[in-house]
């Protein structure tokens, strides 16, 4: 058989983020505005790359195991919200503040990841369970008054262009490092394909369990750190207020999955983010309302899902016109 | 078979006696606290009986091993579609039938595409969620009044007691019972939860049991619709957007899988239901505070399924 080339893998893993460019820039050019028309808007631009890149990753490490996981929204909150105070207290400059904010998401992972293999409760009730125990012990934490740091002009100084791409970079490299190439990832991956033999064949799932819940929980620390240096503020949800930011993740994942057969996954993950990225800035760009965006992403996250599960009888039947037609 | 020892037996009943427990929690502390026992019944009557009413429904949707995220955006649009039937005629009648009707519509379009299109119903009626909280911004918008859609207080009030919201509700719950219990819908749904591949071999149409678990469910939402309406006239984009996610921890806490099959109760989601409104209730008469408050529940909520699940814990982890 013959093996696809490097190009042509490269060009279809590209596709869908140009495609979504190109109609965006039509759509722009008809309106009479520009994408990119200063630094703010590369800045919003970068800051949703990282956002969703970070929060699909999260989603995506646990639901691939079956682990689905509310408490993504919670975790980036209490992390923020306590690293925030931290940062207060102490005076701790922004990348401090951020690795708190990464050491304490980890932590809360872990601890999620612990009532999980300890109770053998199914995932999704436990992270049910914990996405209402954090909100409610971030709200605690502050009163319910939530955090400010809008006077802290190092910690919002920390959204810039720069920041963001190496933020995302870094996680990108990271999550590839640690799922590709060590063998925490091959456990991982073998547990992924088939949990009993992986089990009987010696593979600790539990340790890989507590593994991805204290990755994807650093994951989402750098996500709450992210939204409070950018607002200079976080706030506070209570009764699962906090769990709107997992939705943003689906349509990426679904993206990067169908890039994932041409390229590596998360790469494709990442490109996945980059086009709903363009799409959020066409948002910003063309004053979109929020129930038309609302209804626009939900749209595209159900049109590309039913291409993706009748790709088959669509691709058929495009096959079939074309023989016709010859 | 052996006789089942009351250590066996516990997980059965864990939900039920989770619920009693939390009645005499409730009488214990209102008594302690000095509380007005009598008016708290009545808040968690009012408070449990929407969520009770669509949890029931939903069970139907469980049962399957689906899950439905939608269900609280569904009850938001029913309910404001039913209020601004309501302000054109002034009828009643109307306002229930628009209630009922509107749900049943999104609960066929949302089972529907799940079904002809082959989607994962999580993630479709994830996308549903996100257009009904948008149309109920647009709804609002265009009804031009502010940010709210109200229908006058004095037009509902007739409605609003306790016998009547009670009868809607057992009224639904014998019907849903019966569907379920009696009727081969239940038995079939009950089958495809517990193991599609052989329900499917054995014949059943997974997708037109889809549809009608929807429709069963969607009517339990008109009905929640109708009398969130008759409680707080006054709708916003808010409202019954928590009863979604209330939905599944009822669900849940009433001692049903979240997976489905043939463990699955209608009376889950009453039992349910009912123990967050009590527990709600007594959160709110130790005036813990929301953000303890709801830790507390996140505990007891986590603690009762742990007992619930029994020795039902294998060697490998759930998925």
């Amino acid at each position: 058989m013959k093996k696809p080339s490097l190009f042509r893998n490269l060009l279809l893993s590209l596709l869908i983020p140009c495609a979504v460019l190109l109609v965006l820039e039509i759509i722009a050019l008809a309106k009479g505005v520009r994408l990119f028309v200063n630094a703010d808007s590369w800045k919003l631009f970068f800051r949703a790359v990282a956002n969703v890149t970070l929060t699909t990753f999260a989603l995506s490490i646990n639901l691939d195991s079956g682990r689905f996981d509310f408490s993504l929204g919670s975790v980036s909150m209490l992390s923020a919200t306590i690293a925030g105070t931290l940062s207060q207290q102490w005076q701790l400059g922004p990348w401090l503040t951020l690795a708190a904010a990464v050491c304490i998401a980890a932590g809360l992972g872990l601890i999620h990841g612990g009532v999980y293999v300890l109770t053998r409760i199914p995932p999704i009730i436990v992270s049910l369970g914990m996405a209402l125990f954090y909100e409610g012990c971030a709200f605690a934490f502050t009163g319910g008054k939530g955090v400010s740091l809008v006077t802290r002009t190092d910690i919002i100084g920390f959204s810039q262009i720069g920041n963001y791409i190496l933020v995302t970079a870094a996680a990108v490299a990271l999550i590839v490092l640690l799922f590709d190439y060590t063998r925490f990832g091959a456990n991982y991956r073998a547990l992924v394909s088939g949990q009993k033999i992986a089990v009987e064949t010696g593979i600790r799932e539990v340790g890989n369990a507590l593994g991805c819940y204290a990755v994807s929980g650093a994951l989402m620390g750098v996500v709450g750190f992210i939204g409070m240096a950018n607002t200079g503020s976080q706030q506070m949800a209570l009764n699962f207020g906090s769990i709107g930011i997992m939705f943003t993740a689906f349509l990426p994942m679904f993206i990067g999955g169908w890039i994932g057969r041409y390229i590596n996954r998360r790469i494709g993950i990442m490109l996945g983010a980059v086009s709903m990225a363009l799409i959020s800035l066409a948002y910003a760009r063309f004053d979109t309302a929020s129930s038309v965006q609302s209804i626009v992403s939900a749209l595209l996250l159900v049109l590309f899902l039913i291409y993706l599960n009748n790709e088959f009888a669509i691709l058929s039947r495009f096959r079939r016109k074309q023989e016709v037609k010859s | 078979m052996g006789k089942q020892t009351w250590k066996e037996r516990i997980p059965a009943f864990a939900s039920v006696l989770g619920l009693l427990v939390l009645i005499a929690a409730y009488y214990i502390v209102g008594a302690v606290r000095d509380a007005n026992v009598a008016y708290g019944l009545k808040a968690i009557v009012n408070q449990s009986v929407v969520v009770a009413l669509v949890a029931t429904g939903a069970v139907f949707i469980y049962t399957l091993g689906s899950f439905d995220i939608s269900l609280g955006a569904a009850t938001g649009v029913s309910a404001l579609l039913g209020a601004m039937a309501y302000n054109a005629t002034g009828s009643l009648v109307i306002m229930f039938l628009v209630c009922v009707g509107v749900a049943v519509v999104l609960g066929f379009i949302n089972s529907s595409l799940a079904s002809v299109f082959n989607l994962p119903i999580f993630v479709t009626t994830v996308a549903m969620m996100s257009v009904l909280s948008a149309f109920m911004l647009i709804l609002i918008g265009w009804n031009g009044a502010g940010d709210t859609v109200k229908v006058k207080a004095r037009d509902v009030r007739p409605l609003d007691n306790i016998p009547f919201k009670v009868f809607i509700l057992v009224s639904y719950i014998a019907l849903c019972w019966f569907i379920f219990t009696l009727l081969p819908t239940g038995r079939e749904a009950k089958f495809i939860g517990g193991s599609p591949v052989c329900a499917r071999l054995s014949g059943i149409n997974e997708k037109k049991l889809g549809i009608i678990a929807s429709l069963i469910s969607a009517v339990g939402i008109g009905l929640g619709a109708f009398l969130t309406i008759i409680y707080a006239p006054t709708l916003t984009k808010d409202t019954a957007s928590s009863i979604g996610m209330d939905v599944i921890i009822a669900i849940v806490f009433g001692g049903m899988p979240v997976s489905g099959g043939p463990r699955s109760r209608i009376l889950s989601a009453v039992v349910g239901a009912f123990s967050m409104g009590f527990m709600t209730q007594i959160m709110s008469m130790l005036n813990l505070g929301s953000g303890y408050g709801q830790m507390i529940k996140a505990a007891i909520f986590l603690l009762v399924v742990f007992i619930a699940l029994g020795s039902q814990r294998g060697k490998l982890l759930t998925r």
